[in-house]
């Protein structure tokens, strides 16, 4: 498989996707850190932010890259000259893995160098910081694990991207209701405005409200919620996640259940 | 003999299609086994499964003796390049970057001979240029080149010369049977086009509807296709007796006709009959080309099966 991840990594430097996505990884931070100057910002809430949109930028990535290894009939050189399919699976994830962590430090480093000396330092202590930061990234290979199951089991590069694409912002839409109805509260607000001073005021009633989740039902849904990528992201870049541990292990996870269905698919896949 | 290729009634199903119905062939080692049959015959199909891209349904091959179930059929493959329906190369890349991820996919130790790959398939001149904007030949020639990594002992190749024009072909032609002559690569090549495949092949198998029709070496083929004269007279036995006294070449068809593998002599064949009390009742120059060998080998009514 070395020989696989160097034919890999070899690849991935020379590829037009890979260099978009190195840009993008420096110029949207950019963009942000800019259109944002003389307003606060908090430099440790937007290196987490990259989380809650990687799901997309890496389904474009992944579909694309690996597509080309059926577009382009290259994955046949690779099992005609004798590599096993597994092999050529788990190398396959393993660079576009390598490509997500380097595109999240690019997002890193760009934030930190300009960031700090337009907007000040890191304001959250540097050991959570980086707790966030290695869940993220568990939680960026779940991510590489499903678009990579999809783009090597699905044959046609427009077909993979649009799957894998739809996938993501599903998982975003998801994760976002989810997260909307956890958040409801136990009890009915009712809110009140002061006419003569324009003051609202929201005091919460003793009748209870409907749409709250609790018992099981909640829990189903904190659950789908942890485990769910996008789910995870919107949770640490809010700094709500409950349990670290708990994210990581449902990312490891999936990591495992979908390479696991991919290598077997992908197996006993015809080739054309 | 060393068979490079030996397969076993293999069969393959797609859904309920059959692609290929048991087909059995072997390929010798040295030989540029021109692989014949129509659109959908099963060519590409049986391809496939030996480079590993699909499975058979059921039979089995060996290749270089090792069977296809044995885990070890892995090392085989090593022996072989292959360029399957479309040249297999990343089209953005040069011919250059794209032999080099063929090195490091074998992960052979250095690019050494990477030139002379690129020389040998007449690529040497394209620089920075991108697989995209090859010409079909050129891209064709690229293929072959990938293959050529790493030293293969057998080389496949799927319909190499479809699409090409003309110099394309030739160029093809010349580098396949320089592959042959010069590595002693023994070379499976598929195509419909025979005229093409009669100058280089040595070995022939037909195939129609997923079976094999028939094998045979190129000698074979062309005394099957030899240009002969067909009589048709009142009693062979005589023509046979008269033949054989003038030392020519014949094969006898019928107790009327038989096919006579030289120029007569009209005259003095007439006369050489008339004392045997023979008579020769007709005669026409008799010419089965490749095609309509193959054709009477398959039949004009085979049905396509893609």
């Amino acid at each position: 498989m070395t020989k696989l991840l160097r034919a890999g990594f070899a690849r991935l430097f020379k590829n037009k996707v890979f260099c978009l996505l190195s840009l993008f990884s420096i110029g949207y931070p950019l963009f942000l850190l800019l259109i944002q100057y003389g307003h606060p910002l908090q430099i440790d809430a937007l290196i987490v932010s990259y989380g809650t949109m990687i799901g997309i930028v890496m389904s474009i990535f992944i579909s694309l890259f690996l597509g080309t290894e059926y577009s382009d009939g290259a994955i046949r050189n690779k099992i005609s000259v004798g590599h096993k399919r597994a092999h050529i699976y788990c190398s396959n994830l393993l660079v576009t893995a390598a490509a997500s962590l380097y595109s999240y430090l690019l997002w890193i480093v760009e934030v930190v160098v300009v960031g700090i000396p337009m907007y000040g330092g890191i304001t959250m202590p540097l050991s959570s910081l980086f707790l966030t930061l290695g869940v993220i990234f568990v939680a960026v290979f779940a991510y590489n694990a499903i678009y990579t199951m999809i783009a090597m089991t699905v044959s046609g590069k427009a077909v993979a991207a649009v799957v894998s694409i739809m996938l993501a912002f599903g998982l975003i839409m998801l994760a976002l209701t989810w997260f909307d109805r956890l958040d409801e509260p136990q009890f009915l607000e009712e809110i009140s405005v002061n006419e003569a001073t324009d003051e609202v005021t929201i005091t919460q009633t003793q009748e209870p409200n409907p749409s709250y989740l609790s018992g099981t039902k909640r829990e189903i849904y904190e659950t789908l919620l942890n485990i769910n990528p996008a789910g995870q992201m919107y949770q640490l870049a809010g700094r709500a996640a409950p349990d670290h541990a708990m994210l990581v292990c449902y990312s490891l996870g999936l990591v495992a259940m979908f390479t696991a269905v991919g290598i077997v698919l992908f197996d006993k896949k015809d080739i054309k | 003999m060393d068979y490079v290729l030996k397969t076993n009634a293999l069969c393959k199903n797609y859904k309920h299609f059959k692609a290929l119905n048991g087909l059995s062939m072997s390929i010798p080692k040295g030989a540029i086994y021109g692989f014949v049959g129509k659109n959908g015959a099963g060519k590409t199909t049986l391809i496939r499964l030996i480079c590993g891209l699909q499975a058979p349904t059921s039979g089995s091959y060996t290749l270089y003796d090792r069977e296809s179930n044995d885990r070890e059929i892995t090392k085989s493959r090593r022996r072989m390049g292959a360029v399957v329906e479309t040249p297999s190369v990343y089209l953005d890349m040069t011919a250059e970057d794209n032999l080099k991820q063929q090195y490091l996919i074998l992960g052979l130790p250095s690019f050494d001979g990477l030139t002379d790959i690129l020389k040998l398939v007449g690529l040497e001149n394209t620089g920075k240029k991108k697989a995209k904007n090859f010409s079909l030949g050129m891209k064709q020639r690229l293929g072959i080149a990938v293959a050529l990594v790493g030293d293969p002992d057998f080389l496949v190749l799927d319909e190499p010369i479809n699409g090409l024009d003309p110099q394309g072909i030739i160029e093809i032609r010349e580098l396949i049977l320089k592959l042959n002559r010069e590595r002693q690569i023994t070379v499976l090549i598929s195509s419909h086009i025979l005229d093409e495949l009669s100058r280089l092949a040595t070995h022939y198998g037909f195939i129609d509807n997923g079976r094999m029709v028939k094998e045979m070496t190129a000698e074979e083929l062309e005394a099957a296709c030899r240009k002969c004269v067909r009589v048709e007279v009142s009693d062979t036995k005589a023509l046979a007796r008269v033949l054989d006294g003038m030392k020519i070449d014949y094969k006898i068809l019928t107790d009327k006709t038989a096919d006579v593998y030289a120029k007569v002599n009209v005259s003095h064949l007439a006369v050489a009959l008339a004392k045997e009390n023979c008579e020769i009742i007709s005669m026409w120059e008799h010419d089965e080309s490749l095609e309509s060998y193959y054709i009477s080998l398959v039949g004009n009514g085979g049905g396509r099966n893609d």
